[in-house]
């Protein structure tokens, strides 16, 4: 019995050295790092990683990666291969790659993203590429004032890509049924959303529920065609001005009035375009797509209106250059800068194609037959894209980081829904936002 | 009989004895040595246990240093003590959220029990068709939250949902189900009960499953009603499964996240918005780790909390 233990005691120790053994050989191993560790990020060496979101319909990544695949570097720079990352959760996504250094060398994302990672010091300027492009001439096919949106102190943060807009729309059958043209300015929209009541249809049509930040765009937009905004010169909140107010009193008026859908703030986009699909929504604010979005018969029936003239005579709304970016984690900077270069020279067929992509950054795109044979697109490009302004306004064009404190943020549903269901005044709504802002 | 003695009758029935049983569970454990035999099998565990050690307390702890900083998604950012936790603690909005925690919590988790149990009791008779009611109430719980939440929305969200138009048919004017904030947090709770009622009702059911049909037949022919049926028998004979469902309940509840944000948002106007979303939104909207973390922390703290609380009231359960 002893014998039998202690031999049983023997083999345990031996086991035992044994698994000491390996185990300490693993954590050395594991301690000396160096060598190729932390590879990966922006590609390997003969290949740079290019992320893009689904900007369009189910046409559009199949598409884009094609695009991207058919690129033929120089000798000696990197291939591309081509990564779509979904909507969801890609605040998250990016930032767990750019920290651990496994992200793309190039990458679309959300509109305020580059100046996030700029701030990091993870964003290869693109000044040195906007100055070849001087040359080759997509520079000067941008449309008036969408690269000035870009630059930040150090540099040129992004390249612009694709643009969404917030424009106001309005159901052409309905309002022939209420009697009234489409309005021009602050007091003929009233009287329009009035005629609009009398027949059960409301006149400002916007979502502020869960995932629909249209309802901050829109109210931000009301400040800017009064000549106002959320941000002054020196890039510091400054939501309290008069012209906010006059403009936030404005919407409180049409809540006030029940012209605005009740429902409004919690309405998530489907629920927007039910309403709109119902004729529940006479005239109303929204992206680019909302017709092709709301689809059926309604979808012919609806109609980019022009700008609204303020009551100091300010047109102005909210607009979102979405934008390309460069990561200083890339095999090569040349490579990033020569992909993109071919990449903007070969892209017009996400717009001509109609992959439901936002709207072109290129003139010589949207001077395409295929482009202009949408007339809300055209009137859009024409008539509200000159007008449009980031949200740095009204104390510059230029984005910047602090923007990111109200691009989707909390503090501006909360503004946002107070708005629209009526519970402050204009004033305490902004005060709010402003300590919220600080804070 | 009296009372006092089918109280007698009754515990000694539930304590699962027949006629010459003492009714005393076995408390003689066999005390446990540490011979070489037993330190052999600890040193061959020990690899495993570091492993799940680090697996679970490296994010826990790499938390705890990101709440005691004030750094973002990319960055930990510099020490700044307790300062979140300050602010945190100072800010109504979290306050508001906790608030809404807690009744989202208790109507949660009793509105689900209570639900359950009475389905679990109902389909432990024979009733026509009872496994296909049982698959059919099972489907809240299995079909996937973004679905359900997606269903609700269409059921409550605009005016043209059905029941927007059943109320007003109904005489109740136009009601706003979600937009109306005290519709919104009750429209919140009666989602969420819905949703994890059918996980109550397996666990009471199974737990009702492991009650032998004799004990109560002991306690019928003592005489006890159906409510003293419910109230000395069922109820305690099932203690032990409901205090564990209701620990496994608060947690779900306290950490719901999807039930919450794809119905409202948190909206409107914060009055919908539990700890979880708010961490949530100060963590990836607001980008600020260091106050979002905070809040997952006091979280945890109180779930903690309240998980030893109901643990104990199992183990007394036990030793009963």
């Amino acid at each position: 019995m002893s014998q039998r233990a202690s031999t049983a005691a023997l083999t345990r120790r031996g086991f035992l050295t044994a698994a000491g053994g390996v185990a300490a050989a693993s954590a050395l191993a594991a301690c000396s790092g160096g060598g190729s560790g932390g590879g990966g990020g922006g590609g390997g060496a003969d290949t740079l990683k290019f992320w893009n979101m689904p900007w369009g319909g189910t046409a559009f990544n199949p598409l884009d990666k094609e695009i991207t695949e058919a690129y033929e570097p120089a000798d000696g720079l990197p291939s591309a291969v081509y990564q779509e990352i979904q909507w969801a959760n890609f605040t998250q996504t990016f930032s767990s790659a750019v920290a651990s250094n496994t992200g793309p060398a190039v990458s679309s994302g959300g509109g305020t993203q580059a100046f996030l990672f700029e701030s990091q010091g993870k964003i290869a300027y693109a000044d040195n590429l906007l100055e070849s492009w001087k040359e080759n001439g997509l520079y000067d096919d941008f449309l008036p004032g969408l690269i000035d949106t870009m630059k930040v102190e150090g540099g040129y943060a992004a390249v612009p890509y694709n643009l969404d807009m917030r424009v106001m729309w309005y159901n052409t059958t309905l309002l022939e049924q209420a009697g009234v043209e489409p309005p021009t300015d602050w007091p003929s929209y009233m009287a329009a959303a009035e005629a609009l009541k009398a027949i059960d249809v409301y006149a400002f049509g916007v979502g502020a529920g869960s995932g629909s930040f249209t309802g901050s765009h829109i109210m931000t937009s009301f400040m800017i065609n009064n000549g106002g905004g959320l941000f002054n010169a020196d890039h510091e909140p400054d939501c309290v001005t008069d012209r906010n107010i006059e403009a936030m009193e404005f919407v409180l008026e049409m809540v006030a009035k029940g012209y605005v859908d009740p429902g409004s703030v919690t309405y998530t986009s489907d629920n927007v375009q039910t309403q709109w699909g119902d004729r529940r929504f006479g005239m109303g604010w929204d992206g680019a797509g909302l017709a092709s979005n709301v689809g059926g018969d309604v979808a012919a029936e609806l109609v980019v209106n022009s700008p609204l003239t303020g009551p100091h005579g300010d047109q102005g709304a909210l607009h979102f250059p979405n934008n390309i970016m460069m990561y200083t984690n890339t095999p090569s900077q040349e490579g990033s800068e020569a992909f993109l270069t071919y990449y903007y020279q070969n892209m017009a067929r996400l717009w001509t194609e109609r992959t439901g992509i936002g709207l072109p950054p290129l003139k010589s795109i949207a001077e395409t037959p295929e482009f202009q044979a949408d007339p809300n697109a055209v009137k859009i490009i024409e008539e509200w894209q000159p007008i449009s302004k980031t949200w740095a306004a009204p104390g510059s064009d230029a984005l910047f980081l602090g923007v990111t404190d109200v691009d989707g943020t909390p503090a501006m549903s909360t503004f946002t829904q107070t708005v629209l269901s009526g519970a402050a005044t204009a004033e305490e709504a902004l005060t709010t936002l402003q300590q919220a802002l600080e804070g | 009989m009296s009372t006092s003695s089918l109280t007698r009758s009754l515990r000694r029935a539930r304590d699962g004895v027949g006629v010459a049983g003492t009714g005393r569970p076995p408390d003689a454990r066999p005390r446990r040595v540490l011979t070489p035999r037993t330190l052999t099998m600890l040193a061959l565990v020990l690899p495993s246990i570091i492993l799940v050690l680090l697996l679970n307390a490296y994010p826990v702890l790499y938390a705890g240093v990101q709440s005691i900083r004030d750094g973002d998604l990319i960055s930990v950012g510099d020490f700044v003590g307790f300062a979140n936790y300050e602010s945190v603690l100072s800010d109504p909005v979290f306050w508001q959220a906790a608030r809404f925690t807690l009744v989202f919590t208790l109507v949660g988790v009793f509105g689900s029990w209570a639900m359950g149990m009475s389905l679990a009791l109902l389909l432990r008779r024979r009733i026509p068709a009872g496994n296909v009611f049982k698959v059919l109430l099972l489907l809240p719980w299995v079909v996937p939250v973004v679905v359900s939440a997606t269903s609700w929305n269409w059921l409550v969200a605009t005016p043209q949902s059905p029941l927007p138009i059943l109320a007003e048919a109904l005489g109740f004017g136009r009601v706003l189900f979600l937009a109306n904030p005290l519709l919104a947090q009750i429209t919140v709770c009666v989602f969420k009960v819905w949703i994890s009622f059918p996980f109550m009702m397996m666990m009471m059911g199974a737990a009702l499953a492991s009650v032998d049909n004799n004990v109560y037949e002991a306690a019928r022919v003592d005489g006890a009603s159906g409510a003293q049926l419910l109230r000395t028998m069922t109820l305690p004979l099932t203690a032990k499964s409901t205090y564990i469902s209701w620990i496994l309940m608060t947690i779900f509840c306290v950490n719901d996240f999807p039930t919450v944000f794809l119905l409202t948002g948190g909206g409107p106007v914060d009055s919908t918005q539990t700890l979880v979303v708010q961490a949530y939104r100060t963590v990836f909207l607001d980008f600020e780790t260091g106050p979002g973390v905070a809040i997952a922390f006091l979280m945890t703290i109180v779930l903690v909390v309240i998980s030893v609380v109901l643990y104990r009231r199992v183990r007394k359960v036990e030793i009963e």
